[in-house]
């Protein structure tokens, strides 16, 4: 890299420089120095006001480098929900070889205004990483972007903060608010005839494995463990469990929508909103309750449509599914839900909507 | 160390240098001085657990306003407004340090410090303020530097976030305690960081222009030193040469003012009329001859003697300065506004003032120049003394008002009359006359400091008849009047003689115990000639300084002082100037020893080439090999060094890139174009489909591996709809 190219970059913005109380006051005693000396011409005083230019001077030069090759990596948890606090933790590293970096912030950037929480480290040796993290809530569920983060100083002297956006797009996902919800009683004797395909505790045998720790001892098939010498346990398919299709009525009408995105709801537009969201958050709760007990789900909705399967990655598709859900118009279509099985509707009780399909139960929430 | 106690060791050095640098210039009562020292010495220990600071809160706040009270009406009553300023501050300091409780009053303890050193600027213009200021710099970045740590580490580490639990705050001491958080590495590097603003500082100190309006208001007045007097009362002075107070610095050449050269006579005040034993100035003795105020340059005035002469032209004077003795003098205080050269002084430089404040008027050739604090001017004097020859030859009428170097009063004795008569009698020019009284009063007095009080005897009769003994100013008293009483033109003189020669900077430090007092006589075409009546083995009594270490360190001690003076408290717009030209000069030195040294070279060369090319071309290709093999070393280099064509498809690209980045759509270096794009799409971003579309271009033909003018075309008409785009959805935004 060119030493014009190295310059640029150098002075290159975005780097922030906010004065703090002190370093106003530093500033005023120059200001008020500096009079005194060319009124004066005390030359002790021209001293004092060199002595306050140059630590200003020096300050920014070492907030400058305290700042210098510092890498920040930001890890959300795994599942973050609407609602519920999590920990984002940050990790930040300092690449510098034989400098330490004192009194480091670290924020995340929401478009180009950081987030109410902020990291502090007090002192990240050279070449060391330091972890910590913030708690942060997210009201809404929905697909949030961290554009990026800032890293800031008031090292050495708090005179100023210096401060360096950094654009490194982080996005988390937060899922519907969980709900506490209690299953209805089924409505239908249907049961799957199928098997899944798939381990399950008391169906069809598959085969036999070599026992692990934690099998159930009822399972071990004696005979071939007699035959082999070696514990042998019984492996099942199992049977395609019992199914609920779960719909949630996504629907708002178009005045709501507008109102949502131009962000100027009015109390009864926030009231249809918020059912909404109960609907969601409720037909997530319930998606996962369903799921936690054996039941292949399906989910519907106008727009969207999640086929029937089971287990912890389907949980964690239909909980995606509805963490991004968008509000539709009624005009939209449910996909259609068949009859056999069970089948659970979420409605909002605030918002009426056409189109809602016939289920086995309604929720009316 | 503890982080604790490092921030506390750290702040009371602070503290204790800012005041030290306000009370060791002796402005401020020395018991109070030492009191408040002591008072925070002890406050290092009130702290809880061993304090509790609530239990005392109104103790503190009664002192605090008896204090207050007593600082207004000592001010009002002895306008002292700065010393009792001083005081107060002492008091608050020493208050804080006995409450520190929380940062806020850490932080008005660094305030407090900061009034402290700016208090000491005016009350201690000395050596020791300069040390302190150093200390304070040192002591400042570490206290400020941890102070903003611990600040920091209670607003924002004490908070702890645990996943499995809520939050909540650490233990503030167990930190404050720790050892781990700062070392020796630490101190070390801070201590460079304050090596360097103090560097900072001077620089910013000797660049900012000193256009100051006050250029003699470097201090409070001063202090009035002892030793030398404006005035002259025979048996008036007590014993005078034992101040060793240095009060004027001389920069000489070493000629001159050498350990092994003739002392010098530093003039100062001289006095046309004697009466009653007291030598005065009057009114109608001739004015100091003087050209008025010829500015030199910006900021410098000079002032030449005409000696009897005539007006001398500018280059006529610059010439006159050239042949002259250059001095360059540091003048302390004194209790008046005499300044001093060495013997005859023909030209005199000083700052150039605006405005004088009090107008000065001069006689006697004297040097007045109204200052109130330390006063740095240049000063040109003849100092070879004209030959015996050439004085016993010097004859003429005398000039205008020079009646009054030869009268005397009525109390003036017959038989000093006739003593005068008697001493010169054989003698037929007035050189050979004064020589004789000289070596009169030398042979038939002694130097003594003890004196004794003539009664209502006159002073010099007692004298010269019955004491037989007396100071300078006795010997140079009795030599005027008797010089006058046989016919010679004579007038007294008080300044200093001689001087301690400092080695390390080639300067006379001359103290208070110099001051002396000699005789000028008259000699028409000639001019006034220094005559010192005074017994030579008695004259220097400090001497010009011993050889031992306590000596050697004495001077180097005053030689810092002396550099003090001149590069912070003495400097001005001439001395920014003259460093100004003496960088430039520099500057120009070495580029012209550079340029000679390339010249040389390229004459060397071309005069031994037939030598020199067999040597040059295995030198040049070693080198050559060499900085190749370093370039190849580094892939990355060597990759970078070369510079890839670019089809026109990629450069319109990249030139959209850059718009988009202006408009605040940047491509980071982990997201590659097609994902940009992607990205615009889902976020609706405007232009978002002419971008996919030129993204798609942009890979086909880069990797396509063949060029397409209808792409390019394409890609052109593309850039145009985005950047149209993207000032159209800006312009809205506005």
């Amino acid at each position: 890299m060119g030493l014009w190219a190295r310059i640029r970059r150098r002075l290159r913005p975005p780097r922030r420089l906010s004065f703090t109380r002190e370093g106003r006051l530093v500033v005023v005693l120059a200001v008020g120095v500096g009079f005194a000396a060319i009124n004066t011409g005390n030359n002790l005083l021209y001293l004092i006001l060199g002595w306050l230019l140059s630590f200003i001077i020096a300050s920014g030069i070492l907030s400058e480098i305290v700042l210098k090759k510092l890498d920040v990596t930001r890890r959300p948890p795994p599942r973050v929900y609407a609602g519920e606090p999590f920990l984002m933790e940050v990790v930040i590293a300092n690449q510098k070889p034989n400098r330490a970096s004192f009194s480091i912030e670290v924020e995340d950037l929401q478009g180009k205004t950081p987030i109410d929480k902020r990291c502090y480290f007090l002192k990240i040796p050279a070449e060391k990483t330091q972890r910590t993290s913030y708690r942060h809530t997210y009201a809404r569920r929905g697909l949030y972007t961290l554009t990026g983060y800032r890293i800031a100083t008031k090292f050495p002297f708090a005179l100023f903060r210096k401060s360096r956006d950094v654009d490194a797009p982080l996005e988390v996902l937060v899922y519907p608010a969980r709900v506490t919800v209690q299953r209805p009683a089924p409505k239908t004797t249907s049961r799957g005839e199928a098997t899944a395909d798939r381990l399950g505790r008391r169906g069809e045998f598959h085969g036999l494995r070599e026992r692990r720790s934690g099998d159930d001892r009822r399972d071990v098939h004696w005979k071939s463990s007699a035959r082999t010498g070696r514990l042998l346990v019984r492996e099942y398919e199992d049977e395609l469990a019992r199914k609920v299709v779960i719909g949630v009525d996504n629907a708002l009408p178009e005045a709501v929508r507008e109102a949502v995105k131009d962000g100027g709801l009015t109390p009864a537009q926030e009231a249809a909103v918020s059912a909404v969201e109960r609907a969601i958050s409720v037909a997530a709760s319930l998606a996962a309750s369903y799921l936690e007990v054996g039941w292949t789900v399906e989910l519907c909705a106008r727009g969207t449509h999640i086929p029937a399967g089971m287990g912890r990655i389907h949980e964690a598709r239909i909980a995606r599914a509805l963490a991004l859900l968008p509000y539709v118009g009624e005009e939209v279509a449910f996909a259609e839900i068949p009859k056999v099985v069970e089948s659970v509707l979420v409605v909002p009780r605030e918002v009426a909507a056409q189109g809602r399909p016939a289920a086995t139960t309604v929720m009316d929430v | 160390m503890r982080f604790a106690v490092a921030h506390k060791t750290a702040t009371y050095l602070m503290v204790g240098f800012a005041y030290l640098a306000m009370t060791t210039g002796g402005a401020l009562s020395p018991m109070l001085s030492i009191a408040g020292f002591l008072a925070m010495v002890v406050s290092w220990w009130w702290e809880p657990p061993r304090i509790r600071f609530e239990k005392w809160q109104t103790a503190w706040t009664v002192a605090s306003v008896f204090a207050l009270v007593y600082a207004v009406l000592t001010a009002i009553v002895t306008g002292d407004y700065l010393g009792v300023g001083g005081q107060f501050l002492l008091y608050l300091i020493v208050a804080k340090s006995f409450n520190r409780r929380a940062a806020r009053d850490w932080q008005q303890m660094y305030l407090l410090s900061f009034l402290m050193l700016v208090a000491g600027s005016v009350l201690n213009p000395d050596l020791a303020y300069g040390l302190c200021f150093l200390g304070f710099v040192i002591s400042s970045t570490w206290a400020l530097t941890l102070f903003h740590l611990r600040r920091e580490m209670e607003d924002n580490l004490l908070v702890k976030h645990a996943a499995d639990g809520g939050t909540h705050r650490v233990e503030v001491r167990r930190i404050l305690d720790s050892r781990r958080i700062i070392g020796g590495r630490f101190f070390l590097g801070t201590g460079l960081l304050s090596f360097a603003v103090f560097l900072g500082a001077a620089a910013v100190f000797l660049a900012l222009p000193r256009v100051g309006i006050g250029f003699f208001l470097k201090s409070r007045g001063g202090m009035t030193l002892a030793g030398f007097s404006d005035g002259v009362k025979l048996g008036g002075h007590g014993v005078i040469k034992n101040d060793s107070t240095v009060v004027m610095r001389v920069e000489i050449d070493k000629r001159y003012g050498g350990r092994e050269a003739p002392e010098i006579h530093w003039r100062g005040v001289a006095f046309d009329h004697y009466s009653n034993g007291k030598w005065t100035r009057t009114m109608s003795a001739p004015s100091s001859d003087e050209t008025s105020k010829l500015q030199v340059g910006p900021v410098v005035d000079r002032r030449y003697w005409w000696n009897g002469g005539k007006v001398a032209s500018p280059s006529k004077i610059d010439e006159l300065a050239e042949a002259s003795v250059r001095q360059d003098v540091i003048l302390d205080p004194l209790d008046s506004d005499v300044l001093f050269g060495a013997s005859q002084p023909t030209i005199f430089e000083y700052q150039h003032v605006v405005r004088q404040r009090k107008p000065v008027g001069a006689f006697n050739d004297e040097m007045r120049l109204h200052h109130t604090g330390q006063i740095r001017y240049t000063v040109y004097s003849e100092l070879a003394k004209p030959t015996p020859e050439q004085l016993r030859a010097a004859s003429g009428p005398l000039p205008r008002n020079f009646g009054v170097y030869l009268m005397l009063g009525p109390e003036i004795t017959d038989r000093t009359r006739a003593l005068a008569l008697q001493i010169t009698a054989s003698h037929s020019n007035n050189y050979d006359k004064a020589i004789a009284i000289q070596t009169w009063l030398k042979n038939n007095a002694t130097y003594t400091l003890v004196l004794r009080d003539p009664g209502g005897q006159e002073a010099v009769d007692f004298f010269l008849f019955d004491r037989k003994q007396g100071h300078c100013e006795y010997f140079a008293s009795a030599f005027a009047v008797l010089a006058r009483a046989a016919g010679i033109p004579t007038r007294n003189v008080n300044g200093f003689l001689g001087g301690e020669w400092n080695e390390y900077q080639s300067y006379v430090a001359v103290r208070a115990g110099d001051a002396h007092s000699w005789d000028e006589v008259y000699f028409p075409g000639v001019g006034w000639v220094t005559f010192d009546p005074t017994p030579p083995a008695d004259l220097d009594v400090l001497g010009r300084g011993g050889t031992g270490w306590r000596a050697k360190l004495g001077r180097f001690i005053d030689s810092l002082r002396f550099q003090w003076n001149k590069w912070v408290i003495e400097y001005d717009l001439s001395s920014q100037l003259a460093l100004l030209r003496s960088i430039g000069h520099a500057i120009k030195g070495a580029a012209m020893a550079v340029k000679g040294a390339i010249v040389t070279a390229k004459d060397q060369i071309v005069e031994h080439w037939p030598f020199a090319l067999p040597l040059a071309l295995p030198l040049g290709w070693l080198i050559w090999r060499r900085v190749r093999r370093r370039g190849a070393a580094d892939p990355l280099t060597a990759a970078r060094g070369k510079h890839r064509t670019r089809s026109t498809v990629a450069e319109v690209y990249l030139s959209v890139a850059k718009s988009l980045a202006k408009a605040g759509v940047a491509r980071d270096a982990a997201t590659t174009p097609r994902e940009l794009a992607t990205r615009m799409t889902q976020r609706g971003e405007p232009a978002a489909s002419d971008v996919g579309e030129l993204t798609e271009l942009y890979y086909a033909a880069e990797w396509g591996g063949r060029r397409d003018p209808a792409a390019e075309d394409k890609a052109m008409q593309l850039a145009r709809a985005i950047r149209a785009t993207l000032d159209a959805a800006k312009r809205a935004k506005r």
